[in-house]
């Protein structure tokens, strides 16, 4: 069935995000980026550009570039903003025959939304061509102070684009539900957005699966482009004083400035310091002249204080004006690029005295909860087979009681893994398969969920025998185990019901134990694994000494001998380090023999060296 | 009678088994394609993420290039421009290139293109209108998807 678009028709910029295995996901332009610039114009050669395209010819074609039209969509001429808007606009902007408002790009007049439904094609075009689908419904945000008219208008852009609106639902809301904060019951919710060229104030309350929006605030011309004006005049002012030239008249000096700003500022997000550097960004008389300047997180965060401290005030009215403190609040939500600057984050979490949530990408947020939304919608038709996972990690116990999961937690099923085994002593006939499901490294401290063994090995040396183990989850959540002797072809197994029907507080409590105990249980796995190696290294010694025993001389023999017992000795008590020095001296005194063996041979045999095998000769 | 309404309940039996059968065959072989749909995917996005998986260092190092551009220019005026220095740029430029940079060519007197240049400013010129004047700052394709417009002044 074909996707709902969710879509974030922002003043500056767009983004678009689908539901894909239930998670949204950010679709790419054709461009191949991530955010679309909300721009519309009438190229010089009559095209009808949108996009990326329409702001690179901007600036030679200003007056049929139509940039920030949500400013104006399903607003009366008259209205305040579309006055203060006009001044600054370098389109033309007239009154509509109804009062309304309408822009004049090419040699025709638009209405607002024909232009919004510019850009939602192209949005709806890139998105088809990404999903190799036909799109034909949508969801789009709108800033929560949007009254009925401006809502119908952005919903008419839609329409006119070829989209059903299945919904028009609030930005604020969107980026709670991209966070999942629609689920929280009776939780005020404050929405802190700072975008390019606006910035907004939601406070949302949640109450059954219904998200109210409380209040609103902001300021419309307030935005992270200022934060970059604010920035390229520092630069220039810095530069003429210590230069004395003006570098805002040449155009391609003020690009890379432009540039160099943004860089900066982005930097300094996570950095401390950063340097401008422009060689040749000018010349005059003396010859040309370069950029360099090092600018500190400090320095940037002087520059724009009281734009930062602007938005915190504005966010204190907006809580005023519906009654509320700070301290009301139990969910804070950081959107818009802006707020990656760790001053902004700083001065929200010391009003709200709460960490906000802020770990999707800010740009995005918006378009992602509106894409939730479109799933949510999606969901209506059963679409979706829901897999299970499985919560703890299955496995059976190995030598020395270490627990060795084969099925580890967290994965769907249903699933099966298989992984051979083999036996721990000389001529051992049979093997027990225990169990066991949890986190811990030992096997006692997991849950044993069935045992059974498994017999008629034929007899061999230890570690030569090949048992397969198989662990079966099905769809239901059944385990079955089953283990099968490679030599002998014979097979055991068993069907274990409960497996996964342990409570989530069972669960829980599982996984929190495996956390507290981890330390010590690495220590005891070292232990297990440390002992295992002595055991093998013991019977490697014992099985050299009866074959070759009377090969060498009686002093290796006795060394040998010695590094046994002493081995022994501390083999079974709790000292890790003392296991294991005992362990490499014992196989260091294995390798006299060893070598012992190849110089008495090289002796007897004189010159065959090439074919001398050190280790042994029969 | 008795016999009549077991033989239907068997039929009826029957046929819901088998409607669940093809259901369950369907629901199974979508799975299937569906992951296999999905490897086929991961391939194709893992080949493009090693081809632009450069891409923001190349991005950076563009404006190593543009730098050479503006200093060779500024030598060139004063004759001082050596020829290692075109070789050191000319040596790095290949480098990229290796790594699937590609310039944008454009010359002087074409029509403006906004899906390969920019346009920085409109000057006055005897040109007609529209019309690239100057390119000031080189554009770069990385394996044919634009990493940075061509910079040009178009004639009003």
């Amino acid at each position: 069935m074909a996707k709902i678009l969710g879509i974030d028709l922002g003043t500056t910029n767009s983004a678009i995000a689908i539901v894909e295995g239930g998670e949204p996901k950010i679709l790419e332009n054709h461009e191949g980026n991530r955010t679309t610039p909300s721009v519309v114009a009438m190229s010089k050669t009559n095209e009808r550009l949108a996009g990326l395209l329409a702001k690179r010819q901007s600036v030679v074609n200003p007056k049929n570039t139509i940039f920030s039209v949500k400013r104006l969509i399903g607003r009366k001429f008259s209205d305040e903003e579309v006055q203060r808007d006009k001044a600054w606009l370098p389109y033309e902007i007239k009154e509509s025959a109804s009062g309304g408002v309408e822009v004049k790009m090419g040699d025709r007049w638009y209405k607002p939304e024909e232009i919004s439904a510019m850009v939602l094609a192209k949005l709806k075009a890139d998105a088809e061509a990404k999903t190799g689908e036909k799109i034909e419904e949508a969801v789009i945000t709108v800033p929560a102070y949007f009254d009925d008219s401006q809502r119908q208008a952005t919903k008419n852009a839609g329409e006119i684009a070829g989209l059903k609106v299945r919904r028009i639902i609030n930005e604020p809301t969107a980026a709670a539900l991209a966070y999942g904060l629609n689920r929280q019951k009776n939780e005020k919710i404050i929405v802190y957005d700072f975008g390019g060229g606006t910035f907004d104030i939601s406070i949302l309350e949640v109450g059954d699966d219904v998200v109210e929006v409380k209040g609103t605030g902001g300021d419309t011309h307030l935005g992270g482009d200022d934060f970059d004006k604010k920035i390229i005049q520092y630069l220039v002012e810095e530069y003429k004083k210590t230069e004395g030239i003006d570098i805002s008249k040449d155009p391609l000096a003020l690009q890379r400035l432009k540039e160099a700003a943004e860089r900066a500022k982005h930097e300094l997000s996570t950095a401390f310091d950063t340097e401008i550097n422009l060689p040749y960004i000018t010349s005059d008389a003396s010859g040309p002249k370069h950029f360099i300047l090092k600018m500190t997180r400090a320095k940037l965060e002087e520059l724009v204080a009281d734009d930062i401290k602007h938005s915190i005030d504005l966010t204190k009215k907006a809580l005023d004006e519906v009654g509320l403190k700070p301290a009301d609040i139990n969910e804070v939500v950081l959107v818009g690029g802006q707020t990656r600057m760790p001053a902004i984050v700083d001065a929200v979490k010391k009003f709200f005295g709460k960490d906000p949530h802020k770990g999707i990408n800010p740009d995005e947020v918006v378009a992602a909860g509106a894409a939730v939304q479109a799933g949510i919608f999606q969901g209506d038709v059963k679409d979706i087979l829901l897999l299970d996972v499985t919560p703890l990690s299955l496995g059976l116990e190995t030598f020395g009681g270490v627990f060795t999961p084969l099925i580890e937690k967290n994965t769907t099923v249903p699933t099966s893994k298989s992984q051979i085994f083999s036996t721990a002593a000389d001529n051992q006939t049979s093997v027990e398969i225990h169990i066991l499901q949890g986190e811990r490294s030992m096997a006692a401290d997991n849950k044993t969920l069935g045992r059974f063994i498994l017999d008629g090995i034929p007899p061999a040396s230890r570690g030569i025998p090949q048992v397969e183990v198989i662990f079966d989850i099905d769809a239901n959540g059944i385990l079955s185990v089953s283990a099968k002797d490679k030599a002998s072809g014979k097979t055991q197994s068993v069907r274990i019901e409960a497996s996964t029907q342990l409570s989530k507080e069972e669960i829980e409590k599982l996984k929190n134990e495996a956390t507290a105990h981890a330390e010590e249980d690495k220590k005891k796995k070292d232990l297990a694994e440390a002992k295992n190696i002595a055991e093998q290294t013991l019977y490697l010694a014992e099985k050299t000494l009866r074959e070759m025993g009377d090969k060498v001389s009686a002093e290796i023999k006795d060394n040998v001998n010695k590094k046994i017992e002493e081995l022994k000795s501390v083999k079974d008590g709790q000292d890790v380090e003392a296991v294991k020095s005992k362990t490499s001296e014992l196989s260091l005194e294995l390798q006299k023999i060893g070598q012992s063996m190849y110089n008495k041979n090289e002796g007897q045999e004189g010159g065959q060296k090439d074919n001398q095998e050190p280790q042994q000769n029969p | 009678m008795i016999e009549d309404v077991s033989k239907n309940s068997n039929n009826e039996e029957l046929s819901k088994c088998q409607k669940e059968r093809d259901e369950y065959l369907d629901g199974w072989k979508r799975a299937k394609a569906e992951l296999i749909n999905y490897k086929k995917d991961e391939n194709k996005r893992f080949e493009t993420m090693m081809k632009f998986s450069n891409e923001a260092l190349i991005r950076d190092l563009i404006n190593v290039l543009d730098s050479f551009d503006l200093a060779l220019a500024a030598l060139e005026r004063d004759g001082k421009a050596e020829k290692g220095l075109y070789l050191i740029r000319s040596q790095m430029e290949d480098i990229l290139k290796a790594s699937g940079l590609e310039r944008i060519m454009i010359s002087v007197g074409e029509p403006f293109d906004p899906s390969l240049q920019e346009a920085i400013a409109s000057v006055e010129s005897d040109k007609p209108s529209n019309i690239i004047v100057e390119e000031v700052e080189r554009g770069y394709m990385l394996y044919g998807k634009l990493l940075r417009p061509a910079r040009v002044k178009v004639a009003k």
